[in-house]
């Protein structure tokens, strides 16, 4: 069966990709791009471990299809550090022994900046409830939230 | 012979600090690679065929259409791998049998349990892969099963093994059960002590197994050559034990397969065990390329872990003044399909914080058909603590005794007698107790259907062999390597006690996890034993390298070993006797390394001992919804002896998720079966761990009583945290609601029909 | 000279039913742990590799894994445990 040709645009970079009907944005991704940044925990949409933004919007890329991409921006794990440098939360994420496997990291700096796009002054709270859909099995979620509300106030200074 | 010292009490300068971990930056860039994310040219894509029936005869395979699938490259069934000898090897606890570890990666005459791997397939693509898996016809004569743990010690249950006649018991049991063995440790005479005690009180438990739940499903990438050498790249606790169980396998030669160790996302135990590693291994040598396997989520729940689902009855008695005086504990404990739950450490662990002069328990490790049982977190302990403590608490209750108070009166110390032998050779719980007794939050007072809950915990902690190996660069700057995987930040702690001990910066010391070609043998990361034993290891080669840097010193100033001290990271001549020579840093000897003798380098290696047990108290408060029956955590505080915090982030971190973990198994955690014996929560969506808004900002104090037998005084942190919170849980909730709750896990619907039925009664 | 004061060996009640016919306690001569595992081999034949390979020792209760070389004091206690797993 033919693959599908798709053009689209990840992390700012034009690209395209061959994919089969039935190829998930994250296996295009790990499998056939090699941008292993992303992760599978589950590959059904309950751990959050593949996050990654469809123009702008937080998704699980275990449930988009490869062809959904087409035409869109793809925002990946890869693409978050600025030019040689950390974006804030990877930094705050190293600060606060924020990560312990680090499995789950790239879903949650994803989701986290996500997050403070949408709200750049959440509190405790609104921070859990965000990322609730990101588990996490090592830290107990305490280091994860400690570093998310850091860095929104180091961004909210800046 | 290196002696090890204690350090004196100088000033530490980079231990117990909390500087950035140094593979930090590939961890939050996504650049890291875990066993999933390698590739190798010409790689093919393999998966594994699971049995739909918890209990089968497997009469015959037919992998024909399979093979005859274009782009599938082989089919392997368990009659490629070679046969084990039947026998335990090893550790008597969890005893290695290879003839059952070969059957539980890909099984042979029976499926033992639904998920039990019997067949598979590697081809061109993943697609390829699972279409080929459908293909292959399988004959199975499904037989009748059984899960439970007491159903399958009962007399007419399905056996699993008819040749299974129980170990342990003398005279041997004439008929075969699923009862692999069993195990009794006796101190004084419990029976006949209990007449003394004012309070009696015995109560029967039951537990559901529960998933390590990793986020990393099992993955690995492996290529093995036609000229039997091969390399495997893998997510595992120990690279070194995957090295030994996957060419023990294979009938390959250990010196023969180099394990990588890829980067964990997890594991708790559940990964000092191989699944997938064989499988790989045998289809890239039948098929001549590198193999690629990764487990899906759903197969990693059906087939892989889990820890022990179990029924236990308690009894202890106690005198109106608090002193325990007896205590009795029967734990019958789930193996899965094969023997080895972790029932002996459950017996050793239950009383091991208290001081009591008769204790008697008794084990059952019973095979029943569901996934073989592996390591999670402190295995055995934090399943019978939740009988022990949750009893501990009735009595308290019935004599007026705060439950802190009780266990301060009845705490082992250094020389008490345990119930499984030796003496306590070390403090550290009554501390933790005591830091309980202290904190503010545990007098204030609580609300409306709220409560709140003690428990404490026992872990061994371990030690063992570990290796580690140290450079001096050339310019200066220093490099480590050990062969101990990094699971949550052990490279740090260990580049923190070099750099102190060698008295340079920390960021001049790079910290890496070599294969097993580059450093010697490491144990697995697990057992709270890497910053103990691969510590000793490290700080052991820092302090040859010192020894070293003296004598190149000594030469470069034409002087006598003795008369060079290391001080703060650089060579001082010992007195103003030996010479005016201005220090030598790092930097300078080894520019002169090569008219010195060379490279500076060093080794060492260890069989630890002398480890401290790990001891842990807590409190929580909860707060109970009479309409729903789910439970809110209202506050959790946790006290724990970590002897030294190397790293107190890490070790914050440690406790915090050891927590959290076992808020999860008291209230959400299980496996639901049909009545086939088929899982059917085999995600997570409905096989719940805690989530960030599930949970409160968690309350850690570190206590410290350090171990003089590490060099930093550290005791293994990983894994008591999860001793305690079931019952602590349990207990809160019997507070809140007058409720006790005496199975796990404790869910909205259980909670709510406990609750329902005792305001009918 | 007056002989060294001797060191005991503990078993667990199930090892030394499976192992020693039920006989708990023993004295050997202090030493080495190679040199007390020697002795007790060389009352119980083959209980030697077993001591090595399948257990812990706890000596005067501080845990160690079974080392040659380990030290065994005049009148300390010698307590063979299974080996534990970890996670």
């Amino acid at each position: 069966m033919a693959k599908h040709h798709v053009t689209t645009t990840i992390n700012g970079n034009p690209v395209e990709y061959l994919c089969e009907t039935r190829q998930t944005l994250l296996e295009v991704l790990r499998d056939e791009l090699d941008m292993t940044g992303t992760k599978e925990g589950c590959g059904t949409g309950d751990c959050g471990a593949c996050s990654v933004t469809l123009d702008g919007r937080l998704v699980c890329s275990c449930l988009v299809l490869g062809v959904e991409a087409a035409g869109k921006a793809v925002g990946t794990i890869e693409g978050m550090a600025e030019g040689g440098g950390l974006h804030v939360l990877q930094r705050k994420f190293l600060e606060h022994a924020a990560l312990q496997c680090g499995i789950c990291t790239p879903g949650f700096l994803v989701a986290a900046r996500s997050l403070l796009e949408a709200n750049p002054d959440p509190s405790e709270e609104e921070v859990r409830y965000w990322l609730a859909g990101n588990l996490c099995r090592c830290t107990g979620y305490q280091k994860i939230i400690e570093a998310v509300l850091d860095a929104a106030r180091e961004m909210r200074e800046a | 012979m290196l002696t090890r010292t204690k350090d004196e009490e100088k000033t530490l300068k980079v231990v117990g600090t909390r500087p950035v971990r140094p593979d930090g930056e590939p961890k939050v860039t996504g650049l890291a690679q875990y066993g999933a994310d390698f590739s190798l040219p010409g790689m093919l894509w393999a998966k594994i065929l699971r049995s739909p029936h918890a209990h089968a005869r497997i009469r015959a395979i037919d992998a024909s259409r399979a093979l005859a699938l274009p782009g599938v490259k082989a089919v392997i069934t368990g009659a490629d791998f070679m046969e084990q000898p039947f026998e335990y090897v090893g550790p008597e606890r969890v005893a290695v049998n290879y003839w059952h570890m070969t059957r539980n990666i890909m099984a042979r005459e029976k499926a033992l349990y639904e998920g039990h791997a019997v067949a598979a397939v590697a081809a061109v693509s993943p697609a390829v892969a699972a279409a080929a898996l459908k293909l292959i016809d399988v004959d199975y004569e499904v037989l009748p099963h059984v899960i439970d743990v007491d159903a399958a010690m009962a007399p007419d249950a399905p056996l699993l093994f008819e040749d299974m006649i129980t170990r342990g018991v003398e005279p041997a049991p004439t008929r075969p059960s699923n009862v692999s063995k069993q195990i009794d440790f006796r101190l004084g005479d419990a029976d006949a002590a209990f007449a003394a005690a004012d309070e009696v009180v015995e109560m029967s438990f039951k537990t559901a197994p529960v998933h390590q739940g990793y986020i990393e499903p099992h993955a690995c990438l492996a290529r093995i050559g036609a000229d039997g050498q091969g390399e495997l790249w893998s997510a595992s606790q120990g690279h070194f034990v995957v090295r030994a169980y996957t060419a023990k396998l294979l009938g390959m030669e250990i010196g023969n397969l180099l394990v990588h160790p890829a980067e964990i996302g997890g594991g708790f135990g559940g990964k000092t065990v191989i699944y997938v590693e064989p499988v790989a291994a045998m289809l890239s040598r039948k098929t001549g390329h590198p193999v690629k396997i990764m487990m899906s989520r759903e197969d990693v729940f059906r087939a892989t872990g889990p820890t022990s689902g179990a029924s236990m009855t308690v009894r202890i008695g106690v005198k109106k003044d608090g002193r325990i005086v007896a205590a009795r504990g029967v734990f019958r404990f789930q193996a899965g399909a094969f023997p080895g739950s972790p029932v002996m450490n459950a017996c050793m662990c239950a009383f091991a914080p208290y001081d009591i002069a008769n204790v008697h328990t008794t084990g059952y490790d019973v095979v029943c058909n569901r996934p073989k049982a592996a390591a999670y977190r402190a295995p055995g302990s934090p399943i019978s603590a939740f009988a022990v403590e949750s009893v501990l608490d009735v009595l308290a209750g019935k004599i007026g005794m705060d439950p802190l108070a009780l266990r301060l009166k009845n705490a082992a110390r250094t020389g008490t007698q345990t119930a499984y032998g030796p003496k306590h050779a070390h403090d550290g719980y009554a501390e933790t107790v005591e830091a309980l007794m202290k904190h503010p939050a545990y007098k204030l007072p609580l609300g409306r259907n709220q409560g709140r809950g003690v428990a404490s915990g026992y872990w061994f902690n371990g030690g063992g062999e570990s290796a580690a190996t140290v450079h001096i660069n050339e310019d200066g700057s220093v490099v480590i390597a050990t062969g101990s995987m990094d699971i949550g930040g052990s490279r740090a702690s260990m580049a923190m006690m070099a750099a102190e001990t060698l008295g340079v910066p920390y960021e001049k010391v790079r910290s890496t996890v070599a294969d097993t070609g580059s450093v010697g043998y490491n144990h697995v990361t697990g057992g709270s034993r890497v910053t103990y034993a691969t510590g000793i290891a490290v700080v052991d080669a820092c302090r040859k390298i010192i020894d070293d840097l003296r004598g190149r010193a000594a030469q470069i100033w034409d002087v006598n070993p003795s008369g060079v001290v290391w001080e703060e990271g650089h060579a001082r001549p010992a007195s103003a006797e030996v010479g005016d020579f201005a220090p030598l840093s790092l930097k300078a000897i080894a520019a002169k390394r090569a008219v010195t003798g060379g490279p500076i380098v060093a080794e060492a290696a260890v069989n630890a001992g002398g480890m401290a047990p790990g001891f842990a108290t807590q409190f929580c408060d909860v707060e109970v919804d009479p309409e729903t029956g789910a439970v809110k955590i209202l506050r959790f505080v946790a006290a724990q002896d970590v002897g030294r915090a190397i790293h107190p982030s890490y070790v914050e971190g440690q406790i915090q998720g050891a927590v959290a973990q076992g808020i999860g198994w008291a209230l959400n955690e299980e496996y639901i079966y049909d009545k086939n014996g088929r899982l059917s929560n085999a995600g997570f969506l409905d096989y719940r761990i805690p989530v960030a808004s599930d949970l409160p900002s968690f309350d850690v104090v570190m206590v410290a009583v350090p171990n003089p037998n590490h060099p930093f005084g550290v005791k293994g942190v990983g894994e008591v945290g999860i001793v305690p919170p079931m019952a602590a849980i349990a207990n809160a909730i019997q507070q809140a609601t007058g409720t006790r709750m005496t199975e796990l896990p404790m869910s909205p619907p259980r909670l709510l029909a406990a609750l329902d039925s005792a305001e009918g009664a | 000279m007056p002989p060294a004061q001797p060191a005991r060996v503990v078993l667990t009640t199930g090892f030394s039913q499976r192992h020693t016919g039920g006989v708990k306690e023993f004295s050997v001569e202090p030493g080495t742990l190679r040199g007390v595992i020697k002795a007790m081999d060389a009352r119980f034949p083959g209980l030697g590799d077993i001591l090595e390979e399948e257990t812990t020792v706890a000596i005067d209760g501080e845990i160690h894994e079974v080392v040659y070389s380990q030290p065994i004091r005049p009148g300390c206690e010698v307590f063979f445990l299974p080996k534990i797993e970890s996670g």
